[in-house]
């Protein structure tokens, strides 16, 4: 039996256990703690394949030709948008759970009330629908006809791509706000900030990056993308840093407008993320966030060194799943629930999330071989 | 000053010549090796061997001071020199010291940057490098590119320099001549400079002082100087006795305090009060006697204030057979100037106010002295 075998049962039984213990958590933990569980594991997927598609549209966007012999990594990595649909059309199933917008008691509610018809159920979905279509559209356009090029090797993609993608950054605008505030935000809907659909981007561009990092390290260590060096690791390392500031700076932005104005219905969201054990989740969220690969990142030579990129890459990772159950799990009430429940979750979707991308690793070219500026990618040079 | 030769330049036709020769010429270890070419070559570093440059440490480093330093200051400023409390935080409230603190990293890191490369890297004050007064400039900005070896100490051999790089494929040497290290910053250039700006500065110091007091027509920016109007305690020659400021004409009286009762109180008996009976009016009568009045009169009127009970005065008691009967006017009129011990209100009520308490002190007459229609519901 091959390693790469080996790899793939060990993947199909932790899918497998983590099913039997999804299933349990259902049954046994309560409805709140499944869907919570279930909406951050459809958050995490969807940012995931969303952060990754917005580097493919950024490309074609600004005419990018270093990323080009990349880009069918993070193409391969925004078709985990196609599985994140069907679980987010099971997560609708948790809004008269957890979304107090969607439960009869908004009805005499004074502020709820007044929104009533945005947080309903049937006008949410509607808005849910929407964006995971616009999502389907900028799958087939950009990643697509991407895939198609490596055939016809028509350079007419190119352009057709490049005039798609200022429409296609409106239309990821759009779903991310969407996403964001719906399903992040609208679990405290008393609660709102301005910002938060760009926080939710930056987390979103930020692990779309990591993953993209760490699957070109994945991939070059086996010698499958030829010509691929230093210079572009520099790129992505690069733009790893740019954004953990970028994240930094806008998550203390909210935090600092809200703890100056003190208004109630606006510090109560940090108040509870601050009380308790919640306050190291929130610390530990700083140092894994923006701290630690701040520093680990500064220097020239450690954005091109792949041993010192693959482990960022990796912290830039589990802080976007730390960031999103920090701001899905405070719901529940109380103190952070970590057990086999969460655990379970972790290895269902973890599990199928890499059974996934690793079947997409293994279809077609490793790079756009059609994209007539492949070779000017492959040339490139800091 | 002998001419010693500072350094040996070969001149090569494309970059590839030139990238081939850096190993050969680089092996011969006859001096430092530096490349001059007129747009960036990828890898060209590499080749040379450069150094790393120390600009991001210093750059890392000052950011660093940079952030402690505005938090130092903040610190010091608002949590122990002068502490007060602002929008109800606490003094050492982190959160507000980190937007001064990104911006004096900011500020230190670009500075150190933009700074140190041009002065302490660079060497900026030493213009004359002597590549740029060979002959061979034109072409490596144009369209040479060019290898020096450069002199590292006394014992420089131009000549087997000269070889190295023709050997290494170079189609002219040029040697070049030490370049004019004459000291550019001495401390006597340095006091002379400082001397000349302080002479300056006094010149026209000197030079505005004279424009702007003996020349007034050429006085800069006099529209807030000279102003047309009157200043308090200045003269002016507007009114005859030459006084800017001007008593008010006879008999003025600040807008809502008119003393209308200024006769006697016989005289005031007549006044009608002017005010409708609504409870907005009472409210007011309400906590303008709570203020001013009830001290003394007390809560009901009947001259039991709690001053009295300290101190045994006997203010009025408004519900005496005298009061009763008394009309409004008199009331209002004690009210201006006052009675016996009691002090004039005018300065302390508005005319509105007045008349207020005295629908007040009406009410609380009738409330002492209520009959049974009185109790009569009223419908909402």
């Amino acid at each position: 039996m091959t390693q790469n075998n080996k790899n793939a049962t060990l993947l199909w039984s932790a899918v497998a256990l983590g099913a039997l213990g999804v299933l349990a958590t259902y049954f046994v933990a309560g409805h709140a703690r499944f869907w919570a569980n279930w909406v951050l594991w459809f958050i995490l997927m969807f940012t995931l394949g969303l952060g990754a598609l917005f580097i493919v549209a950024l490309e074609h966007l600004v005419s990018a030709r270093w990323s080009v012999p990349i880009r069918r990594i993070p193409e391969r990595i925004a078709t985990l948008l196609l599985p994140a649909i069907p679980v987010g059309l099971i997560a609708l199933c948790a809004l008269p759970v957890l979304y107090p917008g969607s439960r009869p008691e908004a009805a005499h509610h004074p502020i709820l009330a007044g929104k009533a018809f945005w947080l309903s159920l049937p006008f949410f979905s509607v808005r849910t629908l929407l964006a995971f279509g616009l999502c389907l559209l900028g799958l087939a356009v950009l990643v697509g006809g991407s895939l198609k090029q490596d055939t016809t090797k028509d350079p007419a993609f190119n352009f057709r791509a490049r005039k798609f993608a200022p429409a296609f950054m409106a239309i990821f605008a759009l779903v991310v706000t969407l996403i964001a505030f719906d399903w992040i935000s609208g679990l405290t809907p008393e609660w709102y900030s301005d910002i938060f659909g760009v926080y939710v981007f930056a987390g979103a561009f930020l692990s779309g990056l990591a993953a993209t990092t760490l699957s070109v390290l994945y991939l070059q260590e086996r010698d499958r993308l030829e010509g691929v060096r230093g210079d572009h690791l520099y790129n992505l390392g690069a733009f790893l840093f740019a954004f953990t500031v970028f994240w930094s700076y806008i998550g203390f932005a909210q935090y600092m407008l809200m703890w100056y104005a003190n208004f109630p219905d606006e510090v109560i969201y940090y108040k509870v993320r601050l009380a308790g054990s919640w306050r190291i989740i929130t610390i530990a969220l700083a140092a894994m966030h923006f701290i630690l690969p701040f520093f680990a990142l500064v220097t020239r030579a450690a954005k091109k060194d792949p041993r010192r990129l693959r482990r960022v890459a990796f912290l830039m990772l589990s802080a976007h799943i730390l960031d999103m159950y920090w701001l899905i799990f405070p719901v529940l009430g109380g103190s952070p629930r970590f057990a086999w429940p969460e655990l379970s979750f972790a290895l269902f979707f973890l599990g199928g999330i890499l059974l996934w991308l690793r079947g997409a690793m293994e279809k077609g070219e490793d790079m756009p071989t059609g994209d007539p500026f492949l070779r000017e990618g492959l040339e490139f040079r800091l | 000053m002998s001419e010693t030769s500072y350094s040996v330049l070969g001149i090569f036709e494309t970059p590839n010549a030139l990238m081939h020769a850096i190993p050969k010429v680089r092996a011969a270890k006859l001096g430092s090796v530096e490349a001059y070419t007129p747009y960036p070559i990828h890898g060209i570093d590499d080749a040379l061997g450069l150094r790393r440059s120390p600009l991001g440490g210093m750059v890392l480093v000052m950011g660093i001071l940079g952030a402690l330093t505005a938090f130092g200051f903040q610190y010091w400023i608002s949590a122990i020199d002068y502490p007060i409390i602002t929008g109800g935080k606490p003094p050492d409230s982190w959160e507000a010291f980190i937007p001064i603190m990104f911006e004096v990293t900011v500020l230190f890191a670009t500075f150190t940057a933009g700074l140190g490369m041009l002065f302490l890297l660079n060497k900026l004050p030493f213009f004359g490098h002597p590549v740029l007064s060979s002959k061979a400039i034109t072409g490596i900005t144009r369209d040479r590119y060019a290898l020096a070896i450069e002199a590292e100490d006394e014992g420089f051999d131009s000549a087997a320099a000269a070889k190295a790089l023709q050997d290494a494929g170079a189609l002219e040497v040029e040697v070049l001549p030490a370049p004019d290290r004459s000291p550019f910053l001495t401390s006597d250039y340095i006091l002379r400079t400082l001397g000349g700006i302080f002479a300056a500065c006094l010149v026209a110091g000197v030079v505005m002082y004279t424009v702007t007091k003996w020349f007034p027509l050429l006085r800069p920016m006099v529209n807030m100087q000279d102003q047309p109007r009157l200043n308090a305690q200045k003269g002016s020659t507007f009114f005859k006795d030459g006084h800017g400021m001007q008593r008010p004409v006879a008999g003025t009286v600040a807008r809502g305090y008119l003393p209308t009762a200024t006769g006697t109180q016989e005289v005031a008996a007549t006044l009608v009060n002017p005010l409708p009976r609504t409870k907005e009016v009472f409210a007011q009568g309400k906590q303008a006697y709570g203020n001013r009045c009830e001290v003394c009169h007390g809560a009901l009127g009947n001259g039991l204030g709690s001053l009295t009970a300290a101190y045994g005065g006997k203010p009025a008691n408004l519900q005496a057979k005298q009061f009763l009967d008394y009309p409004d006017g008199k009331i209002y009129w004690a009210i201006v100037n006052g009675k016996n011990a009691m002090p004039a209100q005018a300065a302390d009520l508005t005319e509105a106010q007045r008349w207020a308490v005295v629908h007040y002190v009406r009410a609380l007459q009738r409330a002492q002295n209520a009959k049974d229609e009185d109790l009569k519901v009223v419908a909402p």
